[in-house]
Parts: structure tokens; sequence; C-alpha cells
């Protein structure tokens, strides 16, 4: 199989755009020098390599099935849920009081990338586990820490987050899963969750639900939801996990991606005698889950990235070496026919996949970095406030661009195979249904849009878009000193006016009072808003490019990889960020065509 | 248990190879380096005996300062520490005239090599120094386990295995399946950064000087033939590539 992505280009983000050997300078990394931060993208590549890529087609094709109340997984998922819990790959940014190693972020982000490419469905696993065992550091008692987080990090368990339920999905204040306090502090747990991915499975002897319920007579809302520790095995008297937790998979279901990861339908309590713990306090848990769920959400707009990377780097394998057709300049039927790569309308198709692929990598890591930064200054810092109030806001852009656009990239990929590309000869269909996903969990496109103009973009007096705009004017001012880059940064620049004016108008909407009309076109402000952060990334990387062109004057294959830096940059600007004229023409537009003056009834 | 593991910085097997300088050097720009694989699984069973014996595993490079990202990775898997001889190695007895040097220092009881290394693939520098300090050198060894001052090993030879016996010290070239496969996982790496990497100097010199490098002839290009037209290949090969 191909390349799936490529290190160089993590290596020039990590070290050349976003200098990650600097954080080595605040007291949480000191531990760290950068050559080891390469020798943990290595160890990712060898999991990748050794046990994830070999496994990515068969366990699509045998996907996992319940019978007689169990689920098996893919025998791969052990080897890979081991490799990275004996690594200590799972709990690598933690705390080093919660089993961690103070990991950047970014470097993590790049980890995960590598993995990712090779095995979407797999890093799921991973993801939840670290993400709920997270959760129990954060804001668990010590108890549940030594009990269930310490022994999920060495991947002996693994983790799920149960919040969705059949009537609540988009609508979390709708969850009814509830808990009864018992004399012991324990609670009852009684409900359904669908959906919960990896939520049974036989790799391993335990797996340990985060379970959003509502204690009897607390609140409607999501002010009533708590947050509970609910273990599919819970213990005996002895301290042996071997009591049956009442925790039913009722079913499964089939999908149309990711199909190595099982998504479950969970009952808990049907015999009354599902155990949870709480978490915190009372009535916090949705709270407390927000974090779990903006690191999901940045996972989910990976998700989107690195599946587009491996689809990107398939299709351009295939151009170079399918022969179709003749170019247009030539007539001549007697010549052997030409790679499809040297077909412009191929190259556009295969530039437009590296566009999107790299940008949103430029967008994503900038928000890890951003995470990485505030650890280093500590979070009372003024400087690590503004960039925390930045990841506020761009946290549901970097889920949704990349995951929308991903969706976007690896349908041009299956396209650059014509026939071949809809046949399973080749992993594009696949890659085609994997990243599908990826603009409806973690929240879909509309609830994050609803979020990024709804609040993302009002908050504090709208103090988070001015702190962003203010950045990408930094960069905007050091790209106009390249002669080559002097166009494109007026173009931003013109293009921050047109989203201020944008933003002003629909602003001036929701003063009029209809919620609806305002927000009844959030998707489309979150694609221009979207569009327009990219292209400040792709900027940065220009100016990095460039710098680098007119500085180390690289030869041979380094140049040529600064050079295709610039070629990308210009196409995005040339080719994505004009869409931002009809995305503007529309949202200015005051016709309303979708807001319904009576509601459709049942 | 002392051990010394001696290990190469080769480039990737993905890596593009050229020369320059006329063709008479390496062009390193831009080149992935890696351990030796069989170096690494060498270091690996290095890493699994010191578990059940005790004892430690220092890692050995013959090389410039290039060397070190590999050498650390090396301690991340699990050796001790680490010596690297500031020289490039521009052959075999060289090298081997230096791990010689070095593990005379010190008693070694098992000196563990790859079996080969993968850019020349020589196969001899095990050999070599077995003959420098005087101790048995077997090569390629696929199992080994230690009881008391014995090694019982299996050898790969000619169309099978042999099993063989041999007190220590022994000088080793390992091959698979002779370990489980590591990774550095993340306290070992936080730990590669504190263990030391001693730089000494060689001695003496290489005796020799490349005149030439030539990268082989690339490969024809490819035909697919259908498999129901087998006459139409039995033409081919008789009437164009002309081997039948
Ligand atoms: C493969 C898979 C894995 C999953 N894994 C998990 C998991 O591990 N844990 C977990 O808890 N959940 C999981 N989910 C559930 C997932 O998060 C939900 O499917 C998602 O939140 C959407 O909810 P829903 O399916 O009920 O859709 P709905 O909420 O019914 O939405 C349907 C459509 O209506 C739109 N819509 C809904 N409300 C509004 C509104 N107010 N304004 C505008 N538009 C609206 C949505 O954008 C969407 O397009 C998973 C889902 C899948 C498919
Ligand atoms: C920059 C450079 C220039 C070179 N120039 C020349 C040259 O001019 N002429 C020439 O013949 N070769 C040259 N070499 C090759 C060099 O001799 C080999 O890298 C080295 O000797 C191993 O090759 P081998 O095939 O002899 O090893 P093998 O005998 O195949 O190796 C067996 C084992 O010996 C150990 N070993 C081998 N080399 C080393 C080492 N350097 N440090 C520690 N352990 C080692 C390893 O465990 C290895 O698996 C050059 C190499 C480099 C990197």
């Amino acid at each position: 199989m191909a390349q799936q992505y490529s290190r160089r280009n993590l290596d020039f983000m990590l070290k050349e755009v976003l200098k990650v050997g600097e954080l080595t300078q605040y007291p949480h990394f000191q531990d760290y020098t950068p050559d080891m931060f390469d020798m943990v993208l290595d160890t990712a590549e060898e999991i990748a390599d050794k046990i994830m890529r070999p496994a990515y087609v068969e366990s699509d094709r045998k996907q996992p099935e319940l019978i007689n109340g169990q689920v098996k997984v893919h025998p791969a998922v052990k080897d890979y849920m081991k490799a990275m819990g004996d690594s200590g790959m799972i709990s690598a940014t933690f705390h080093y009081e919660h089993g961690g190693q103070q990991l950047p972020l970014l470097v993590n982000a790049a980890n995960e990338f590598i993995r990712g490419a090779a095995h979407n469905s797999f890093v799921m696993f991973t993801g939840l586990t670290a993400g709920s065992a997270h959760l129990i550091y954060s804001f668990g008692s010590k108890e549940l820490q030594e009990k269930f987080a310490d022994r999920m990090i060495t991947a002996e368990w693994t983790g799920t987050m149960c919040l969705t339920e059949p009537q609540a999905g988009s609508s979390l204040s709708d969850v009814v899963t509830t808990a009864s306090p018992q004399a012991d502090g324990t609670y009852k747990i009684k409900g359904q969750k669908v959906f919960i991915s990896a939520g049974d499975h036989d790799i391993a002897d335990n797996i340990i639900h985060l379970v959003l319920a509502r204690i009897e007579g607390a609140p409607l809302g999501t002010k009533g939801i708590s947050l509970f520790v609910v273990p599919k095995f819970r213990a005996d008297d002895a301290g042996n996990y071997t009591i049956d937790n009442d925790v039913v998979s009722t079913g499964i279901y089939h999908k149309m991606g990711q199909k190595a990861t099982p998504a479950m339908h969970l009952t808990f309590g049907d015999k009354d005698n599902s155990v949870g713990y709480l978490v915190g306090e009372a009535n916090r848990g949705l709270q407390y889950m927000f974090q779990m769920m903006n690191e999901a959400r940045l996972g989910v707009g990976m998700g989107g990235t690195y599946i587009a990377s491996a689809a990107y780097y398939a299709a351009l394998e295939y151009a170079q070496e399918r022969p179709q057709g003749r170019r247009l300049t030539n007539k001549n039927l007697v010549d052997s026919q030409t790679f499809i790569i040297n077909h412009p309308d191929v190259r556009r198709m295969l530039t437009f996949q590296k566009a999107i692929v790299e940008g949103c990598i430029g967008l994503l890591f900038q928000c890890y970095w951003w995470q990485d930064m505030i650890h280093g200054l500590g979070s009372d810092n003024e400087e690590a406030k503004a960039y925390q109030t930045m990841l506020d806001l761009m946290t549901t852009v970097a889920k949704t661009y990349p995951a929308e656009y991903g969706i976007k990239a690896v349908n041009e990929g299956l396209q650059v195979f014509g026939g071949y590309g809809y046949t399973e000869d080749f992993p594009l269909e696949q890659m085609a249904r994997d990243v599908r996903i990826m603009s409806i969990y973690e929240g879909t496109t509309g609830i994050h849009s609803l979020n990024l103009l709804g609040r993302g973009v009002t908050a504090n007096g709208g103090k988070a878009p001015q702190l962003l705009f203010a950045e990408v004017m930094k960069t905007v001012i050091e790209a106009k000193n390249h002669e080559v880059l002097l166009p494109y940064a007026e173009k931003l620049e013109k293009e921050l006016g047109r989203l201020q004016k944008v933003t002003m108008h629909l602003l001036g909407l929701a003063a009029q009072g209809n919620n609806e009309v305002f927000l009844a076109d959030a998707t489309l402000y979150m694609e221009l808003f979207g569009i327009i952060t990219v292209a400040w990334q792709w900027l940065k990387q220009g100016v990095v490019s460039q710098n680098a062109i007119e500085q180390s004057a690289p030869t041979g294959d380094e140049l040529a990889f600064y050079q295709d830096k610039i070629h990308t940059m210009k196409f995005y600007f040339h080719y994505e960020l004009i869409k931002t004229l009809s995305l503007a023409a529309r949202l200015l537009d005051t016709e309303v065509l979708t807001v319904l003056h009576e509601e459709v009834e049942a | 248990m002392k051990i010394l593991v001696c290990i190469t910085n080769v480039p990737d097997t993905t890596a593009k190879i050229s020369f320059i300088d006329g063709d008479t050097k390496f062009n390193k720009t831009g080149v992935q380096y890696i351990c030796g694989p069989y170096d690494d699984y060498a270091l690996s069973r290095a890493v699994e005996l010191k578990e059940q014996h005790g004892g430690t595993v220092t890692v050995l490079n013959v090389g410039e300062a290039e060397s070190e990202q590999v050498i650390r990775k090396c301690l991340a898997i699990g050796a001790d520490d680490a010596i690297r001889v500031n020289t490039e190695p521009t052959d075999s007895y060289f090298v081997a005239e230096q791990i010689a040097h070095i593990a005379s220092q010190e008693n070694y009881d098992l000196i563990l090599m790859g079996r080969e290394s993968i850019d020349f693939n020589s196969g001899v520098v095990h050999g070599l120094v077995g003959e420098m300090l005087g101790i048995p050198s077997l090569s390629p060894v696929m199992k080994l386990e230690i009881d008391g001052g014995v090694a019982k090993m299996t050898r790969e030879i000619e169309g099978g295995k042999e099993d063989v016996e041999a007190s220590l010290p022994l000088v080793l070239g390992c091959q698979e399946p002779i370990a489980e496969w590591k990774i550095p996982n993340m306290r070992g790496i936080m730990s590669a950064r504190t263990k030391p990497l001693k730089v000494v100097e060689p001695v003496g010199s290489g005796l020799t000087i490349t005149e030439k490098y030539a990268l082989p002839a690339p490969k024809g290009a490819v035909k697919m033939i259908p498999a129901e037209e087998a006459e139409k290949l039995i033409d081919l090969l008789k009437n164009e590539a002309k081997v039948l």
C-alpha cells in the first residue's frame, strides 16, 4: 500500500511552523529534548506499520457481530491495545501523577495522525480509553482513579463515553437515564444508551463506561445531568471484578464504515442491578464531559484529516501509474497513453486533496499548540488566557471543517481511481465509508455551527474573534515582506474584512430578536469561517516555506518540498478561498426561505 | 551478565540512494536513518536476557555524531549505556578493530551483533571480532538461551537448522526470531535522555578508499499478460525477451 502520510510534512509542522522544541523551555515539558519527540513518532510508525495497516481491510470485511450477548472484534485490536498500553502511549500526555509523561499534545497529535492514517477505526479504542481515563483523573475521586483509570491507561481495561439515547442525540438536555442513590453512596443506573462506540468487545476483561444520567429529582435540562463510572463488571467482596453489573448489549449497529469498532445499543439496569459511581459533584456531569468531548472533537477533525491523507497518497500513487488517454495537446493515437497525473483535471483533484489535508493539519495542530502553551505558561498567565479563548472558539471549527472537507477530499481521491475506486479492489471505497461519520458524531455539523455563531463569536463581547483576527493579521504582516506572498496576504486581509462584515450583519439579525432567522444559515457561516481560517494556516505555512527557501537555500527534494508548499498555498487561495464570495453573498442575502412560520406537526 | 550490542546506523530501506563527489560519497541529505534490523533483534534479545538474568546492556556504534539519534533509540528500548567510536566506518576490518578494542577493555559475556548490516551486507564483522578477541563467533543465530556459563543456540544453516552449545564469552550474529520485536515506550524514551553515552576516538585507520559507487541498472518495464493468454506469454518470452 502507498505511503499514507508525509512524515516530512509532520516534521515541517512540528519543527518549522510550530517549533515544538521551544516547548521544552517550560517546566511542564522540561524533561524532554526535541529528539525524544522524533522517537515518539518512530514508535507510532512501528505500531502503524506492524499492527494497524495490515488489518485495515480485513477488519472491515469481517465486522464484529453480537452473538449470544457477546461481541467479538478483530484480533488485531487486542495487539494494538497491548502495544499502546505497553508503550505508555495511551496516557502519554497525562500528568506524571496520573501515570502520564506530560508529552506535548502537539507531538501526540502527530503520533495519532500516523496511527489514524493506517487504521482510523482502531484509533477509536485508544481515543475513548484515554479520554475516559483522563476524565476520571481530572474529576473523579482518588478511589475511582486507582480502581479504574490506573487499569485503563495500561490497556488492561478500555473505556467508553455514553451520552446518546434514542431521544437524546444532538439534544443532550433530553437525557433520561436515571441514577437512584443507594445507602452506600453508589447509584443504581437505569436507561438506554445508543451508538456506544467500543461499547462491548472481547479484548479486555472489563469495560468502563462513563455515563451521563439524571439523579432522581435533578433539575430539567443540562443542569441536571451527572456523570457516572459504570463498569461492565463490578468488584466482589475480595475486590475482584467478577460481578456482572447489568450492562447488557441489546444490539449492535451494522454501520457504513469504521466497522472494526462496534457501536452498541446498551441497556443499563434492566434487572435493577447496574451500579454506578458518581464522578465529582452531582449535576455537573455535562460540564465534566465537555473535557472529553472537546478532546474528542479535535480527534474527529483529525479523523477527517488522516483518512483524507491516506486517500490522497493512494490517489497520488495511482495517478502516477495509470495510463489513460493522451494529453489534449497530443492528437497522435500511435503514441502510448499518458499517465492520468498529466491531465489537468486529475492534478486539480490531487492538489485539492493535498490542500485540504495539509491545511487541516495546520488548523488542528494550531489548536494542540495552544493547549500546550496553556500547559507551558500556566492557565493564569494572560497570554495563556488568550490562547484558551481562541481555542474555545476554534475547537468547533477544527472539528467541523476537517470533517466536512475530509469527506470531500476522500471523495475526490476515489474519483481519481475512476471505476476502480468504486470497487473493493482498492481501499478508497472503504476510506469513503469510514470518513463519512466525521461530520455526524461528536456533534453534527449543524450543531457545531449553531455553537459557533450563536455562542462562539459573541461570547465576552466578541473577544475570541478579536484575538483570532489579530493573530491572523500577524501572519498577514509577515507575509507582506515577501514579494511572492504579498498578493495572498492582501487577499486574506480582504477576507477578514468580509468575514467581519458578514458577522456584523448576522449579529444585526440577532438583535432583531428572531433566533431562527439569525441562525438559519449557521452551517454556511461555519464554512465561511473554516475556509478563511484554513487560508490563514496556508499563508502561515507559506511564510515558513518562503523563509526556508530564501534563508537556507535548500536543493533537491527539500527545495521541491517548499516549492510544493507555496504552490499548494496558491491553489488553496485561487480555488477554495474564492468560495467565500458565494457564501458571503448568501449570508448577506435577506431572503428567508428555510424558516417555517408554523411547525410541522406529526 | 555483561552484554555488548553492536549496532549500525543505516539508511531506512525506503530511502532514495544517490551519490555525490564524483560518485565517491553516499549522499546523506534527506536520508532517514534506522538501527539495522538484525541489530534490533540482537538488542531486543539482550534486553530480554538482562530481564531474565540481570546485568547490563551496553550499545556500541562505530560512526559519526549523526548516529546518536539511533543510539538514543536503543537506550530507549532498554540498553543501559552507550559508546560511540567517533569515526566514519569505512570498512569492515576497521569497524571490527574498533569493536575488538572496546571489548578488550571490559569482560563482556556476550557480544551480540546483527547477522549483517543492511547497507553493505558483508556479514563479516562478528567473525572478525571473534578472531581478534580469540573467542568463538557464530552466525546467524536465531535462538539463544543462557544456562549458567553456557549459551544454547539454534543457528540457521544451508537448508536447515543446527542446535549448538558454546561457553561464554561469545560473539554472535543474530537474526529473527531470536527475540520479540520491541518498540521504545514512553518511560524508555524519557529515561534515554539521562543514560550515559560515551564518545571515544578510534584506534588505527581504515584500509579502504572508495573509488566509485554505482547504482544497479533500473528495472525494465513490466508487461501484464492475462492468465488465459499463455500463448502470448510464450511468444513474448521467445521472441522479445529471447529467454526460451
Ligand atoms: C458510528 C457512530 C458512533 C457513535 N459513537 C458514540 C459514542 O461512542 N457515544 C455516544 O454517546 N454517542 C455516539 N454516537 C452518537 C452520535 O454522537 C449522534 O448520532 C449524534 O450526536 C447525532 O445525534 P442523532 O443521531 O440522534 O441525530 P439527531 O440529533 O436526530 O440529528 C438529525 C439531524 O438533525 C439536525 N439537528 C438536530 N437538532 C438540531 C437543531 N437543534 N438545530 C438544527 N439541526 C438539528 C442534525 O444536525 C442532524 O443533521 C455515535 C454515532 C455513530 C453513528
Ligand atoms: C559514511 C560511510 C562510508 C563508508 N565507506 C565505506 C567504504 O569506503 N568501503 C566499504 O567497504 N565500506 C564502507 N562503509 C560501510 C561500512 O564499512 C559498513 O557500514 C560497516 O562496516 C558494516 O558493514 P558490513 O557489511 O561490513 O557489516 P556486517 O559484517 O554485515 O555487519 C554485521 C554486524 O556487525 C555490526 N557492525 C557493523 N558495522 C558496525 C558499526 N559501524 N558499528 C557497530 N557495529 C557494527 C552490526 O551488529 C552488524 O549487524 C561506509 C559506511 C558509511 C556509513
